[in-house]
């Protein structure tokens, strides 16, 4: 029988032979193996795992080390279907037994996971090949494995990032923020998320949800700007069958939905007046009553609220109660735009071209120099939410290899002047330029002056830069911070 | 959108399906059998695609659905959780024809060695028989789900 390019002869079970060649082509020169020494010897000695299948899909061999990977044992997979042994996250939709099979093209370092009998996931790469018989006919497939849980290990430790839930970050400000969570989790206290929007506000109340001791509950999330005021107040506190005209039966609110667990309040400081006085009630009394309901339910949920709106201000300006604020800002988290903590956007990156990887079946590499370069130089009002958009969109239209520049949204490409700039170096000196003018007027928040004082130029100078760059100034120009 | 309950005399039933038979990987899977029976006859049967879906939505889109009991082959440990806290018994680690299962699932024959994913201890010969199985389902009952 033939592995890939080695024709292997078999016995009924697993493999066991000799090496007789090592190319795919019948009749070549065989390179023989010492005596004595069996295919079977050199499958069980590799820490790989090996099995293979027949042309209906049901396992012929399974060595040592496909046993320690899968815990399952050799007699219990032999004679069964592939999938039902292997069990792994790309066995339904994109085979690479099937692939290679199909196109006689083996596939290699795939990577996926794989779900053990404990339900645990374990990463892996694996790799295929044709199994021939001695006279080259194809007989079935073959699959090599490798368990990259250390691997994945090491490669977080020395990637240096920190994550918590999907929540991944290098940037200092972030981390503190991260090291923070499992303390908040704790308590059953009421939180405030702050951020720009794409900053990851709901992500973060998942976090606490997972850490608290709540986490065996619900977590329930509500946009409240997504909603009109009625439809809100009915979706938040439920209604009673005949309350209003359609109300034919009993509907739980997100409260009583959330019981035991979370409840998430995204865009708190859309909600109107009336509803935030009512919401007011539900936090001190801990009961709410659904609507056209008369018996009062008691709510048993830890309450996460998020804004991008400054709360404070909204309350100076008298939209927003000042009882309800200081309500839910019992501890109050502020998210940094993606602008403040650029070290993290080749980590973002990185994730989010391995994520679409994924799901769309690609194997991009990443991203080119270049497009990192512009990527880096971008302000990001959108944040990691515009960055993963970017990164989709690039992987619409890359096949293979590394994103390039022609890939990125039209919109991101900084100056039309810098499509007919000669050479890299010049453009890389323009995206680097602009950052630098970029960031100099955040540090003095838009304070002109301010700026091109700390970057040795003079304020025309500075104007003549930004225009030639394609940058806007901030709509404030930071004057007062003189 | 949520669907009706089920009658108390009968149960709603998710099983998952690929090729005809139980897909290998609830986490991963792309289509459900949506079955209701009653006094050990299937009342009603309708698919229902999940592929676009993430882990967590899939596991949102059977609560909605009404499920109270998945049938699956292997599942992942928090998908396992999340599904016992939205109420719905979860009878793993499954393999076989669907109409098999189905019909075990008639004569209340779930979990059936003859139908278990190789290495999932049922009859005590995996490579780690302590890992799994009723007790895991009984935790799960026993939260009142």
């Amino acid at each position: 029988m033939r592995l890939g390019g080695t024709v292997i002869s078999r016995r009924s079970s697993g493999l066991d032979g000799t090496v007789k060649g090592n190319s795919g082509t019948p009749g070549e020169p065989a390179a023989t193996l010492p005596k004595g020494i069996s295919t079977d010897a050199i499958l069980e000695s590799i820490s790989d795992g090996v099995f293979t299948v027949d042309s209906h899909w049901q396992i012929t061999s399974f060595n040592r080390a496909a046993e320690q990977i899968t815990g399952i044992a050799r007699h219990e997979a032999i004679g069964r279907r592939c999938a039902d042994v292997f069990r792994a996250s790309m066995c339904e939709s994109d085979c690479a037994l099937k692939h290679t099979l199909a196109t006689r093209s083996p596939v290699v370092n795939k990577t996926g996971f794989i779900v053990d009998a404990s339900g645990r996931r374990t990463p892996i790469s694996l790799s295929t090949a044709l199994l021939r018989d001695a006279h080259g006919t194809v007989v079935g497939g073959a699959e090599t494995f490798r368990d990259l849980s250390l691997i994945e290990e090491l490669r977080k430790e020395l990637s240096g990032r920190f994550q918590v839930g999907d929540i991944i970050s290098r940037s200092p400000a972030m981390r503190s923020l991260l090291e923070l969570l499992p303390r908040i989790a704790d308590s059953d206290s009421t939180i405030l998320i702050q951020g720009e929007t794409g900053t990851g506000k709901e992500l973060v109340a998942r976090a606490i949800h997972d850490l608290s001791p709540r986490r065996a509950g619900p977590f329930v999330a509500v946009n409240c700007g997504a909603l009109p005021d009625t439809l809100l107040e009915a979706e938040l506190f439920g209604y009673k069958a005949g309350a209003f005209t359609g109300a034919n039966r009993d509907k739980p609110g997100r409260f009583a939905l959330a019981h035991g667990g979370t409840l998430f309040l995204d865009e708190i400081g859309d909600i109107s007046p009336a509803l935030q006085v009512r919401l007011l009630r539900v936090l001190q009394e801990k009961r709410f009553e659904p609507l056209g309901g008369t018996r009062t339910e008691t709510a048993n949920a830890r309450m996460v609220a998020a804004s991008n709106r400054d709360l404070p201000l909204e309350v100076e300006h008298g939209k927003f109660r000042q009882d309800l604020y200081y309500r839910i800002n019992v501890m109050r988290l502020e998210l940094p735009p993606l602008r403040a903590r650029r070290e993290d956007i080749p980590l973002l990156v990185q994730h989010f071209v391995q994520l679409f990887n994924k799901l769309q079946g690609k194997q991009l590499q990443g991203v080119s120099a270049e497009v990192m370069a512009i990527l880096m130089a971008h302000d990001f009002p959108g944040n990691v939410r515009e960055l993963q958009n970017i990164v989709e969109h690039a992987f619409m239209l890359c096949r293979a290899g590394t994103i390039e520049r022609s890939e990125l949204p039209r919109s991101l490409i900084p100056m039309s002047r810098t499509e007919s700039s000669p050479g890299k170096m010049l453009e890389t000196l323009q995206v680097a330029s602009a950052q630098a003018l970029r960031m100099a007027l955040e540090r003095h928040a838009g304070n002109r002056q301010a700026a091109a004082l700390e970057l040795g130029i003079h304020k025309s100078t500075l104007y003549r830069q930004a225009k030639r760059l394609g940058l806007t100034f901030p709509a404030t120009d930071g004057r007062h911070h003189r | 959108m949520a669907s009706i309950p089920a009658p108390p005399e009968q149960r709603r039933v998710a099983i998952t399906v690929w090729e005809g038979r139980i897909s290998p990987v609830f986490d991963v899977c792309r289509e459900i059998q949506l079955v209701t029976v009653a006094a050990a006859h299937v009342v009603a049967s309708r698919k229902e695609e999940l592929g676009s879906l993430s882990a967590q939505d899939k596991v949102e889109r059977l609560a909605a659905l009404g499920a109270q009991t998945l049938v699956c082959g292997a599942i992942s440990v928090p998908l396992r959780e999340a599904l016992c806290v939205r109420g719905i018994e979860v009878i793993d680690f499954v393999a076989g024809e669907v109409a098999a299962v189905v019909a075990a699932l008639l004569r209340h024959a779930l979990p059936n060695p003859k139908l278990v994913m190789p290495g999932c201890g049922r009859n005590g010969n995996s490579a780690d028989p302590s890992r799994r199985g009723v007790r895991q389902r009984r935790q799960c009952r026993q939260r009142g789900r």
